[in-house]
């Protein structure tokens, strides 16, 4: 089945990580420049992200998703350099239009910003396998059911996807034309939709029948497979991350005074 | 004090006017296997549903009578109580797995870890459960990647490693190629053998009579008999309750071969009772009379009927690193043609290459001497004709008659012409009566007759059913048979999957085995359910006819019990 999760199935120092440190990072590499404000911190900030995805070995993952980034990031600067309404001094022109320092400035902010962010949760998401991440938020106390609507979506929507698949040949069967303009995927459109959320809701009730006879709604404490906790790399780990978040606090501190 | 106590059970769906259980009552003991039969809407279901449970609290609804399990009484206690001593297992394999676990591991280990059972006892026993469905290769795979079979016996593993006392199977095979049903029997007879108690509902009523103490028989949600297998399938009106006995005590009825039990007969209901009563059997039997065979026969193929289907060299594959169909080669002409082997042979493959669904990666398929890879799937519809295995993949109008009516439209009928081939279509699945109804108020047996109508309104020359007998019943299936050889006689060519040989025997003159990609025999059924070898390289079964008449050393062709004539002493 293909799997709709980003995760990559290695073992790396990222992936021994564990999920909540990971969590902590994004907080903290996100946290650390908005506090301490000033473009170094971002740019040290992307670098410690660089650093732990060429440790994790997913840095081929990653060039995707900083390319479909940098479409939108074109875009903020485009409109930022050209039209913010803060834009006084002209740095160049290109041909018929005219770019400020001040929108591209602020531009600058803002595509480092989504970089940053995305990088880090990058950090998390291609190394850490979703069941993990909500075994561990159950183990600290979220309800199975929020755990079991997350990991089930992984499962099902890919399933979803095959049915659907399916459901196109069988409608193709009976004469239906699925390709074409625009009106004559829009008829199609009912026909494929309907049996897509009348198998789900049977198979829903199913699934339902068979979470209630596995125990589903026991009132006993549920029982994990594996015992996940912060173990001394995460420690440290952690405690590197908050030193730096400490440090940016101070910076900021002594900005101000 | 038996194990199971059920009182004047009474039960009704909220919102219906009939009762779905009926005032049931049995008894049954610790270890016993019991045996649930009856047609479709017989209350089989909602009775396994009763015993986990479900009924009434999932389903609300008026409940009367008590069914009490060792003690406890089913109505009022929590499922999640009643689940540690009564496992549910039921028809789709798929719907049966929690959805939300990675690995078969973390599935057999969900429902121990809701009911907070210590980390190494459960470990210990997904491993034994594991090991005792022989699935521990796949530990850790994920389990929607397995087969259905495999994945039955992912959902029993599941069940027995909360260790229930009784374990209901609700036709825990009646979706399974006949090597998955044959595994998940294996794996129900070595329950038996641990001394579990076992209720089954199932339609393989030579499997059931093997195995069980008893059987409950039901019609309409009322207790017809509970007996042994013997006095139950030796009933004179069992037709009225839409139940077949065994091939053999079909076999024995008409030969009148039984022993006296007080005031009853009692006809032999399995394999070995039947050959134990070998002497009341006349000396020889003739059996059936073939018209033409071998050569003889493909001369006809090729000669008296013009060919419809000619597929030459065909190579497919979903990737390019392995091919499902390879090179391939077949002419089809129109007669009654069964394609049967077990799943991943490359059956469903090679009939939606055939209705245009894919595209050949090499060789080609001609359809009335036309290349049919330049035609669309759309175009093809009003002369190909598929009928899917799921009708739910199809259906989405609110009354059966403006579902049968969607294809037809399609390939450009006028709504009055569509609206009579629709009728006609409905009436000739016996589905007339509910013709105003939304399918999706119909069973599956009955969803799946309208899926059939929609696609024969189209009136197309070459009818493709992908395994139709799935959740019929003996009524089912007779009707199918019906309308198979009501569209043949009308000059259709039916072509049809299936795994249900005693099905193929009867209704279908051609039949083609395939394997790994290949076709392994062709040819008329008298001569390839006698290609024991070919047979057993796809791993498939002889009819269970065939199967009763070599063990009783009979010469001779035999498919059906019509094979056997009343007075056919000799």
């Amino acid at each position: 089945m293909k799997s709709i999760s980003l995760y990559v199935d290695q073992d790396t120092f990222l992936t021994r990580l564990h999920s909540f440190s990971k969590l902590f990072y994004i907080a903290a590499a996100i946290a650390i420049p908005l506090i301490g404000g000033g473009f170094h911190l971002y740019v040290l900030s992307l670098l410690l992200s660089f650093c732990l995805i060429a440790a994790g070995k997913i840095g081929k993952r990653i060039l995707p998703l900083i390319a479909f980034s940098f479409t939108i990031i074109l875009t903020v600067f485009l409109i930022h350099g050209l039209f913010n309404q803060k834009n006084e001094q002209i740095l160049f022109t290109l041909g018929p239009l005219i770019f400020y320092r001040e929108g591209l400035l602020y531009a600058l902010k803002i595509g480092l910003n989504i970089l940053n962010m995305l990088l880090a949760f990058a950090v998390l998401v291609l190394t850490t396998r979703p069941a993990v991440l909500v075994d561990d938020l159950e183990q600290a106390g979220f309800s199975p059911r929020f755990g079991y609507m997350i990991c089930s979506v992984f499962q099902i929507i890919p399933q979803m996807m095959g049915t659907m698949n399916t459901i196109l040949d069988a409608q193709r069967s009976r004469g239906m034309e699925t390709e074409g303009n625009i009106l004559v995927r829009a008829r199609a459109f009912l026909p494929l939709i309907s049996p897509v959320v009348n198998s789900s809701l049977i198979n829903t009730r199913e699934r339902a029948i068979a979470l209630e006879v596995r125990g589903f709604d026991s009132k006993e404490k549920k029982t994990f497979l594996q015992d996940r906790k912060l173990r001394g790399a995460d420690k440290r780990f952690i405690a590197f991350m908050a030193a730096l978040l400490f440090a940016s606090l101070i910076w900021r501190i002594r900005v101000w005074l | 004090m038996a194990l199971i106590e059920v009182k004047q059970l009474k039960y009704r769906y909220p919102h219906t006017d009939k009762l779905a259980l009926d005032g049931i009552d049995f008894t049954v003991e610790k270890g016993q296997f019991i045996g649930i039969i009856g047609e479709n809407k017989a209350g089989k279901s909602t009775l396994c549903q009763a015993f986990v449970g479900l009924v009434p609290s999932m389903f609300r609804g008026a409940y009367g009578g008590t069914l009490m399990i060792h003690g406890m009484e089913a109505a009022k206690t929590p499922v999640a109580k009643l689940c540690r001593h009564v496992g549910l297992v039921f028809q789709n394999p798929f719907n049966q797995l929690s959805g939300a676990k990675e690995t078969v591991f973390e599935e057999v280990a969900f429902g121990l870890q809701n009911l907070g059972i210590p980390r190494e006892e459960i470990i210990r026993r997904v491993e034994d459960n594991l090991s005792r469905l022989d699935i521990l290769d796949y530990k850790n795979r994920n389990p929607f990647d397995l087969s259905g079979g495999q994945n039955q016996r992912v959902a029993i593993a599941s069940i027995l490693a909360m260790e229930p006392e009784v374990i209901v199977l609700d036709e825990p095979t009646s979706q399974l190629d006949p090597q998955g049903s044959e595994e998940v029997f294996q794996v129900v007879e070595a329950l038996k053998q641990s001394g579990i108690t076992i209720l089954m509902v199932e339609h393989k009523m030579e499997k059931l009579a093997e195995y069980c103490d008893k059987i409950l028989l039901m019609h309409q949600g009322r207790q017809i008999a509970y007996d042994t297998p013997e006095r139950i399938f030796s009933r004179e009106d069992l037709d009225q309750y839409g139940v077949e006995p065994p091939v053999y005590t079909r076999v024995c009825k008409k030969l009148q071969i039984y022993r006296e039990a007080g005031d009853q007969k009692e006809y032999p209901v399995t394999l070995s009772q039947t050959v134990e009563k070998r002497d009341s059997f006349p000396e020889t039997l003739s059996g059936r009379e073939i018209e033409k065979q071998g050569a003889l026969w493909e001369e006809e193929v090729s000669k008296e009927q013009e060919e419809l289907f000619e597929i030459q060299e065909l190579d497919f594959g979903y990737t390019s690193r392995k091919l499902v169909i390879q090179s391939l080669s077949l002419k089809l002409i129109k007669q009654p043609t069964a394609i049967i082997g077990q799943n991943g042979a490359g059956k469903t493959t090679l009939v939606k290459l055939m209705k245009g669904l894919l595209k050949p990666g090499d060789g080609q398929i001609l359809l009335n001497g036309e290349d049919i890879s330049s035609k669309t799937v759309a175009k093809l519809a009003g002369v190909v004709g598929y009928v899917f295995q799921n009708p739910d993949d199809q259906i989405f109008k609110n009354k059966v008659i403006d579902e049968v009516m969607v294809g037809p439209l399609h390939i450009g009928m006028s709504r009055e012409e569509a609206e009579k081939k629709a009728r006609e279509a409905i009436s000739l699945v016996g589905m007339t009566k509910w013709e105003q109804e939304n399918p999706y108020d119909l069973d599956l047996s009955e969803r799946k007759m309208v899926a059939i109508a929609s696609v024969i309104a189209m009136e197309p020359k070459v009818l493709i059913l992908d395994e139709p007998t799935i959740a019929q019943d003996i009524k089912g299936r007779k009707l199918l048979g019906s309308i198979i050889k009501k569209l043949s006689d009308k000059g259709v060519f039916v072509l049809a999957i299936l795994h249900d040989m005693d099905f193929v025997a009867e209704y279908f003159d051609r039949v083609i085995v395939m394997a790994h990609g290949k076709v392994l025999a062709d040819g008329p059924k008298e001569a390839v359910f006698y290609e024991k070898d070919s047979l057993s390289t796809a791993r498939l079964e002889q009819p269970h006819m065939t199967r009763l008449c070599e063990a009783l050393g009979y010469q001779g062709i035999f498919l059906t019990t019509d094979d056997i004539k009343d007075k056919g002493r000799e």
